[in-house]
């Protein structure tokens, strides 16, 4: 029980830390809608190439806006020594994890909301159905927990930011793929138990990130 | 004990050379020239041969991460960083000769088949392992934060290599049709030899990496000692 | 056959990479021990 009041209390700080000055948040944002237009324009998105292109752009989109906002998360961590408060405190480490998770996941989907209806519009696809909402989700899960792990890695080293895209995107590829190649099935008017491999991926992608993180997270912090 | 270690590594050494001018003669010599894509179809071999240590490579890196977590000794990070450099060369080998194979024969380049795109992808690994390996100066933070990295990195290769085939089933590339190959038993023994030469040359090769490392954390060992000690040259 | 080609760069590649890979790793031993040599010459004299 404790576990889990630890785990929120970290949600609910970040959430509202964030809340307060609302910048990662827009600048992911603005991020998002910058990579759409030169998205658009490097590759000539028009009618249905735009279509059968939307499910890629998004996702590349998605995970770019989510290194933005994992490596903002940690970094400010590690500015307002937060983290060193946390370890002093007996809370269990993976409590820690899922906690800076969940509130990653939040800041992505507070984005995703935003993307997922901008896209339809412009895209002229349908994203916003029960079927694309349940990929959205899973994808954002394995991302953010994935990341949530290796932005506290890329937060130890020389170069900080810059190395969190490089550690994570060879390690997403597995989620983007499912995600992208789901989303294109459904949206081109496909079954949820026709892209049911895909889903699978994903959700056994979940399983095995988070478990793995939870399991080596301790390791990462510990002094 | 040294004299025991110095002949086993000879042994190592020339056997792996035997192993690997045998598997070259019968690549050469005992393999049958495939029927639709002729004598450039021989690349096969070597390039499956080093798809396997690079993937096998990385296993072991990621083996000993778990090794560094659960000890914490350094033997467990030298066989890591060892296993990663002998990895990454063979693991780009890989992709260069699945490049030259897919050029002739599919006329392109690149094509993205599974197991070059795979290789691909985990060449990308390695290098961003060993990034992050330069980027950290502390070297018990090195060696922990690299464990871990091996550690997750690793598990997502099987899962890329399941996204990517489905991928590719479900997209085939047109080019991609002249794909298919006429495996005999014949080829199937000189892959073989292949495979067993290539793990042995890895070992090999490995050993020799490993001791370079202990020369060096002697080397490190000895300075700390003069300094600590010998401070300007007088007894202190 | 200009196929030929691919297959001897191929080959080529492989001596290559592990031509250089080993002699990489023979010189970094070289030079390693030749220093803890001079460092073990070093501690000598100071003893004295």
């Amino acid at each position: 029980m404790r576990f889990i009041r630890t785990v929120w209390a970290i949600v609910v700080k970040d959430v509202a830390a964030e809340f307060h000055t609302r910048e990662m948040i827009s600048a992911m944002l603005v991020f998002s809608v910058l990579a759409l237009l030169i998205f658009s324009f490097a590759l000539d998105l028009r009618g249905a190439v735009a279509q059968a292109a939307a499910p890629g752009v998004l996702w590349a989109t998605v995970a770019f806006a989510g290194t933005l906002g994992l490596s903002r998360s940690l970094t400010r961590e590690q500015q307002t020594g937060c983290i060193d408060g946390l370890l002093l405190a007996p809370v269990d480490r993976s409590a820690i994890f899922l906690g800076k998770a969940l509130g990653n996941l939040a800041f992505m989907a507070v984005v995703e909301v935003v993307l997922l209806p901008l896209f339809s519009a412009l895209f002229d696809v349908p994203l916003l159905r029960p079927g694309v909402l349940l990929v959205t989700a899973l994808g954002t899960v394995g991302y953010a927990a994935v990341g949530t792990l290796l932005a506290t890695i890329a937060v130890n080293t020389r170069a900080r930011e810059v190395m969190l895209p490089i550690l994570l995107l060879p390690l997403a590829i597995p989620s983007l793929i499912a995600a992208v190649q789901a989303t294109g099935g459904l949206v081109e008017g496909g079954t949820l138990a026709e892209v049911g491999g895909w889903i699978r991926l994903l959700v056994v992608y979940d399983l095995v990130i988070v478990a793995v993180s939870v399991l080596t997270f301790g390791y990462l912090v510990e002094e | 004990m040294n004299k025991n270690r110095e002949l086993f590594g000879l042994l190592l050494i020339i056997l792996s050379t035997v192993a690997v001018l045998a598997a070259l003669g019968m690549v050469f010599l005992y393999a049958p020239r495939e029927t639709t894509m002729g004598d450039v179809q021989r690349i096969f071999y070597f390039h499956v041969a080093s798809a396997w240590v690079g993937f096998f490579a990385f296993f072991v890196t990621f083996l000993s991460g778990i090794g560094y977590l659960a000890r914490a000794e350094r033997r467990w990070d030298i066989l890591a960083l060892s296993s990663v450099e002998v990895g990454l060369a063979f693991i780009t080998m890989t992709v260069i000769t699945g490049s030259l194979w897919a050029r002739p024969v599919w006329g392109t380049y690149w094509t993205w088949e599974p197991r070059l795109t795979i290789s691909a992808v985990q060449l990308l690994i390695y290098v961003a392992y060993g990034m992050l390996r330069s980027a950290l100066e502390n070297p018990e933070k090195k060696a922990r934060l690299s464990a871990v990295y091996g550690i997750v990195a690793f598990v997502t290769v099987p899962l890329s290599w399941f996204a990517i085939r489905w991928w590719r089933t479900i997209h085939p590339d047109i080019l991609t049709g002249g794909g298919g190959m006429a495996f005999t038993p014949r080829m199937g023994y000189t892959l073989l030899v292949s495979l067993a030469a290539f793990t042995l040359l890895y070992v090999t090769i490995l050993r020799q990496r490993i001791r370079l490392e202990r020369s060096a954390d002697a080397l490190a060992r000895l300075r700390a000692h003069l300094e600590t000690n010998y401070i300007g040259g007088s007894h202190v | 056959m200009s196929n030929l080609v691919y297959l001897l760069a191929a080959y080529a590649v492989f001596w290559a990479l592990t031509f250089v890979l080993v002699v990489s790793i023979w010189a970094r031993q070289r030079r390693l021990e030749r220093e803890l040599a001079s460092l073990a010459a070093l501690l000598e004299e100071s003893r004295k």
